[in-house]
């Protein structure tokens, strides 16, 4: 069926046919997993309509700024600081991708047992589906771990990549490797818009990239209450969308939505009813459209009450300090809100630990759900911490390690049921 | 949960994916229990099984559970998992259970158990049907011994000899090349044993294993297997008398109980 | 025919812990190493003793499988199974660890090690090009220093660390020698031999006492080498290895190489020749400094891009005259599996010459399968050598579904 957008995607050179049939797939998942649900928030229409036009409307608009002389930054990682991109003028987007379309070309360059998220940007890539890919000016990689930081050098094969080195450690060289990492990407930002950055302009892009980490952490709270005002799924979805939208009506919307939720939590109505299992996930990001595991969950008879991922609290949970007047304060202070990220790529990462207790505790979860990605050892590493440390709190934790692909849903059905179960 | 009168049965099934059981529980215990291959038609054979079973509750349990409770909806069906359900029946029949052990047509699972009987931490096999009753079905058959005496044949080799992989495909290409340089089909059985009590016991360490080990599931039936985990464990494990029973009968019991 | 003193090489584990027990029976530190990116003159020059902990064997996988995940390689479980099965004698002789972030893997491994015995962890820069790296595999090295001395209360005199440099530039030298004799045309000792030879270059107490034994190696294998001796047949094809550390235990592929009469005449991995050209700058007025250059050079596929390993390949493969590359790489090695493809574009389309990519483990499951592989890879490898090339030369690349 033609689409509107053809001529566009036409243009940014995807593989028109195959594109459509992932929109397709998506479109169904989406009402499969979405729709279907009952008493939904009246904001989540603005959600569903921004995912329907992800790669339609949202593209047009990067599109269109582009021809009035912006330039779009894609990223994989909530390491690359936004606050950079914006104070030049640009528009950074996330690239991370969750489906499983296009890993048969991956696999042509890249070994089996990579993980399902870097099999699939790099498939998205090669098959040609991704208008994000093809609308950036600049695309940033890191050296967050091994699969990501060698799957750049086949990337740009196809597309350069400007790669961040990423510090492993916390200690002050470390810190000094990231401010440094941090300049040179600010040179590379300034040159690619043709913008400088400015103490106003910086100003200006770490006040609005806060406001929309409070709008997020405004989120976490009220959805925190019980009986649960909103799904798991549905809450994911915003912090994935985060990364797509624009980030000003982005935060306007998502207030607003905030809003509809405080008058549901004010009169106790719930999504689910009380005393539904409270859960939550740790571990590996989920991006758009990786909805397997929550869909799993929340069928089983619990609700999620926090992700604790970088499509979750890791991207929301810091704020940059507002206070720097100069520019070399400001950058100071972006240098020390993303050493704070704790990323399993960070060793020894005691902070997660932690943190994933406190959250634990702070939502009254009966358990935590450990969410890896086949492949990802960072993360497969750290599960046996984070049990421990969750066990010794009287948290139980089930670990679940699995990809993009559907053929063990009926597994992870019946581990997720049998951990509520036992949950109870 | 309501009050029930004396005389009323509850039921427990499994639907499992090589087999389906049935245990039928009254006040006085254990009144019948039944066994059926799933085959391609698992609601068919379910019917088959229930039978003139009339009213009463019925617990589901294994991979049919939520088919089975969708299509009888018209008796009074509920689900637990087959984690619960093999918890709650090993315990039942040996109450000083601590880790229970399932190796069934597809799936291996460990399951450990607090003092007072609560899975407290569970592991499973991937998707992968490595190391399961299915792996043990596919030697015996590449081998041309029944299935029934696998074990019994394994026990008769004389020598140990390694095969190391466990995936079902290269497991038969490694048999088929030691048969090649002429090695003796028992001691070829003994190895695909040795392999998948390998890969149980890695299991059981990461649950971590207590005393005593409640081995349940079709596959123990298999002396060799059992013989194997003893030694590799170190320990005793009990065998119940119907192992495959174990799942349908947790699942009658929580319909008794509740958990 | 090999050299009288070869014995020496195959029980220098033995050797070693013979005679640094007595040391430490007197107060010698002994540092457990698990890669080539440890300063080992900054060990010497603070009194230590390094030695090498790389687990190569199966055996102890298992006790690592109950903590690590299994999606991990055999050389990190394998390291861990011995750590924490207390099973190794060299990790029981450590008196501390010195680990480095090359791979997630072994840096997230060594959370779990630092239990059981002090390690320190050296952080290692991604890229020797960036501005910041020098500097900062520099500030890396002083803290290294410092954890080491703290541990063998001996300072770093920047006179003896200099004297280290030299032996261990003069031992790279030596070591590289050995490797160029299976540059001749008649190759005249085993790859699994040289393996074993070279394998010792982590394993030594005494520095002297080990250039000496290279250098009478060196005069034995002169002598064979004039005779004309090979323990291969003449038209033998030529490896080249590459990929992953190997060493006795984990010489599967290799052993398979020759048992199928393939001569492998060169191992670029960690084992073998990557990093022996690379000196320290014996007149750079920091020693630290000049220690950081030189290691900051090492071509691992930790580094991205890795352009050193293309660079030291091109040259490898014309100074042996290879006929063959071989790609060894372990199972969920991220950094290398993902680079076999770039490797091999450059074996293919740069040299002309057939590339085979293995991944394996430690295990045995594989090894009929892989000898089925090899013996075909080593088959289009006799077609295509220059001997034979213009007969209807058959596709380089096999493919295989594994």
């Amino acid at each position: 069926m033609p689409n509107i957008h053809d001529a566009m995607w036409e243009k940014l050179n995807l593989d028109l046919e195959a594109h459509a049939g992932l929109l397709e797939v998506l479109g169904k998942f989406y009402g499969d997993i979405y729709m279907s649900q009952q008493g939904r928030l009246k904001g989540m229409e603005y959600l569903d309509f921004v995912l329907s036009e992800v790669h339609g409307l949202r593209i047009k608009e990067l599109q269109d700024a582009k021809a009035s002389g912006k330039k779009v930054v894609g990223t994989f990682c909530v390491f690359v600081p936004e606050e950079i991109v914006l104070a030049a003028g640009g528009i950074q987007v996330g690239l991370c991708a969750g489906a499983e379309i296009g890993k048969g070309e991956a696999e042509k360059v890249l070994p089996r047992n990579t993980c399902a998220l870097i099999k699939s940007f790099v498939g998205f890539k090669l098959a040609k589906l991704c208008p994000f890919i093809e609308s950036c000016d600049l695309i940033v990689g890191e050296t967050t771990c091994d699969g990501k930081k060698k799957a750049y050098e086949i990337f740009s094969e196809y597309s350069p990549v400007y790669v961040m080195e990423i510090p492993q450690m916390k200690n002050a060289s470390d810190r000094q490797l990231w401010k440094s990492e941090l300049l040179r990407f600010k040179s590379q930002v300034e040159e690619t818009t043709g913008n400088k950055i400015t103490a106003d302009s910086l100003k200006d892009a770490i006040h609005l990239l806060n406001n929309r980490r409070r709008v997020l952490q405004r989120l976490n709270r009220l959805r925190a209450a019980d009986p649960g005002p909103i799904s798991g799924r549905d809450a994911l979805l915003i912090n994935q969308i985060s990364f797509y939208d624009d980030p000003v009506r982005f935060t306007t919307k998502i207030g607003e939505l905030c809003d509809e939720l405080d008058e549901r939590v004010k009169s106790g109505t719930g999504i689910a009813p009380e005393g539904t299992t409270r859960l939550m996930l740790s571990g590996c990001p989920m991006a758009v459209p990786n909805w397997k595991l929550p869909y799993v969950i929340e069928s089983s008879g619990a609700i999620i009450v926090g992700e604790e991922s970088c499509i979750g609290t890791r991207n929301t949970r810091d704020l940059v300090d507002e206070g720097g007047r100069t520019l070399d304060d400001m950058l100071d202070s972006i240098v020390d809100r993303y050493m704070r990220i704790d990323c399993a790529c960070f060793t020894p990462n005691t902070e997660r630990l932690d943190n994933i207790v406190n959250m634990a505790l702070d939502l009254n979860v009966k358990g935590v759900i450990h969410y890896g990605l086949s492949f990802c050892q960072p993360y497969a590493m750290e599960a046996f911490k984070v049990e421990k440390a969750l066990t010794g709190a009287g948290i139980p934790m089930l670990s679940i390690e699995t990809d993009y692909s559907m053929e063990d849903v009926e597994q992870l059905k019946t581990r997720v049921e049998a951990f509520i179960e036992m949950t109870r | 949960m309501k009050s029930r009168s004396k005389d009323q049965t509850v039921a427990g099934i499994d639907i499992g994916s090589r087999s389906i059981e049935l245990v039928v529980l009254n006040a006085d215990g254990i009144l019948r229990q039944l066994k059926t291959p799933t085959t391609f038609d698992p609601l068919g054979q379910c019917r088959r099984l229930m039978g003139e079973l009339e009213g009463g509750r019925v617990i589901a349990t294994g991979y049919g559970r939520k088919l089975f409770a969708e299509s009888f909806g018209q008796m009074d069906v509920s689900t637990i998992t087959e984690i619960q359900a093999y918890a709650l029946g090993a315990r039942f029949l040996h109450p000083e259970a601590r880790t229970v052990l399932d190796i069934g047509g597809q799936d291996t699972k460990v399951i450990s158990l607090s003092e007072t009987g609560k899975v407290f931490k569970f592991e499973m096999n991937d998707r992968c049907a490595a190391g399961t009753g299915k792996f043990l079905e596919f030697m015996a058959t590449a081998l041309q011994v029944p299935l029934e005496s696998f074990g019994e044949y394994a026990l008769r080799s004389d020598r140990r000899i390694a095969i190391s992989s466990m995936c079902t495909v290269f497991a038969e290409s490694e048999a088929t090349s030691l048969m090649a340089r002429g090695e003796r089909p028992e001691n070829i059985a003994m190895g695909l044993h040795m392999a998948i009590v390998q890969r149980t016991i890695a299991m059981l360490r990461r649950v971590g294993v207590s005393a005593p080990v409640v081995f349940a599931g079709g596959v123990a039936h298999n002396p060799c297997v059992v013989r194997l985990l003893e030694e590799q464990l170190g320990q005793p494990v009990i065998v119940p008398g119907n192992p495959d029973m174990v799942g349908a009968l947790g699942a009658a019991i929580c319909g008794k109980n509740g958990f | 025919m090999k050299p009288d003193c070869f014995e020496k090489f195959q029980n220098a584990g033995e050797r070693f812990l013979l005679e640094v027990s007595e040391l430490q029976d007197n107060g010698k530190k002994v540092a457990g190493i698990y890669c080539l990116f440890a300063p080992v003159e900054i060990v010497r020059a603070a009194g230590a003793i390094p030695v090498s902990l790389c687990g190569k064997k199966e055996k102890p996988i298992p006790d690592a499988e109950k903590t690590l995940p299994p999606n991990l390689c055999p050389l990190i479980k394998s390291s861990y199974g011995y750590a924490v099965s207390d099973t190794c004698p060299f990790f029981s002789a450590s008196d501390f660890l010195i680990g480095e972030t090359t791979c997630d893997g072994k840096k997230k491994m060594y959370e779990f090690l630092g239990r059981i015995k002090p390690l320190h962890l050296m952080h290692l820069p991604y890229s020797a090009a960036e501005p910041h790296a020098l500097e900062f595999w520099c500030e890396q090295i002083h803290r290294l220093g410092s954890f080491v001395e703290e541990s063998t209360g001996q300072r770093i005199d920047r006179d003896h660390l200099r004297f280290q440099i030299r032996i261990h530039n003069r031992i790279r030298k030596l070591v590289r020698r050995i490797s160029l004799f299976q540059r001749a045309q008649r190759v005249p000792i085993s790859g699994l031999d040289i393996m074993t030879v070279m394998e010792t270059k982590s394993c030594f107490v005494n520095p002297e006492r080990y250039i000496s034994l290279l250098v009478e190696f060196i005069a034995e294998m002169e002598a064979i080498a004039v005779d004309g001796f090979s323990p291969f047949e003449t038209n033998a094809p030529r490896v080249l290895l590459t990929g992953c550390p190997i060493g006795k235990g984990s010489d599967k592929v290799l052993s398979m190489i020759e048992e199928s009469g393939g001569a492998v005449v060169c191992m670029e991995n960690c084992t073998g020749v990557k990093g022996l050209d690379l000196l320290v700058d014996e007149e750079e007025k920091d020693p630290f400094l000049a220690l950081a250059r030189r290691y900051l050079q090492i071509p691992c596929s930790c580094i991205t891009p890795n352009t050193g390993r293309l660079t030291l390949l091109n040259r490898l493969i014309n100074e042996y005259r290879v006929d063959a590359v071989v790609d060894l790489t372990l199972q969920c090695c991220h950094t290398y599996n993902i680079e076999s493809r770039i490797i091999g574009d450059c074996v293919e389309k740069i040299h002309g010459l057939p590339f085979l990519h293995v991944e394996t483990d430690y295990s045995n499951s594989d090894v009929e399968q892989l000898r089925t592989r090899i013996e075909a890879f080593l088959e289009i490898a006799r077609w295509s050598a220059p001997a034979h090339a213009g007969n209807g030369k058959p596709p380089a690349r096999i493919q295989f579904s594994s």
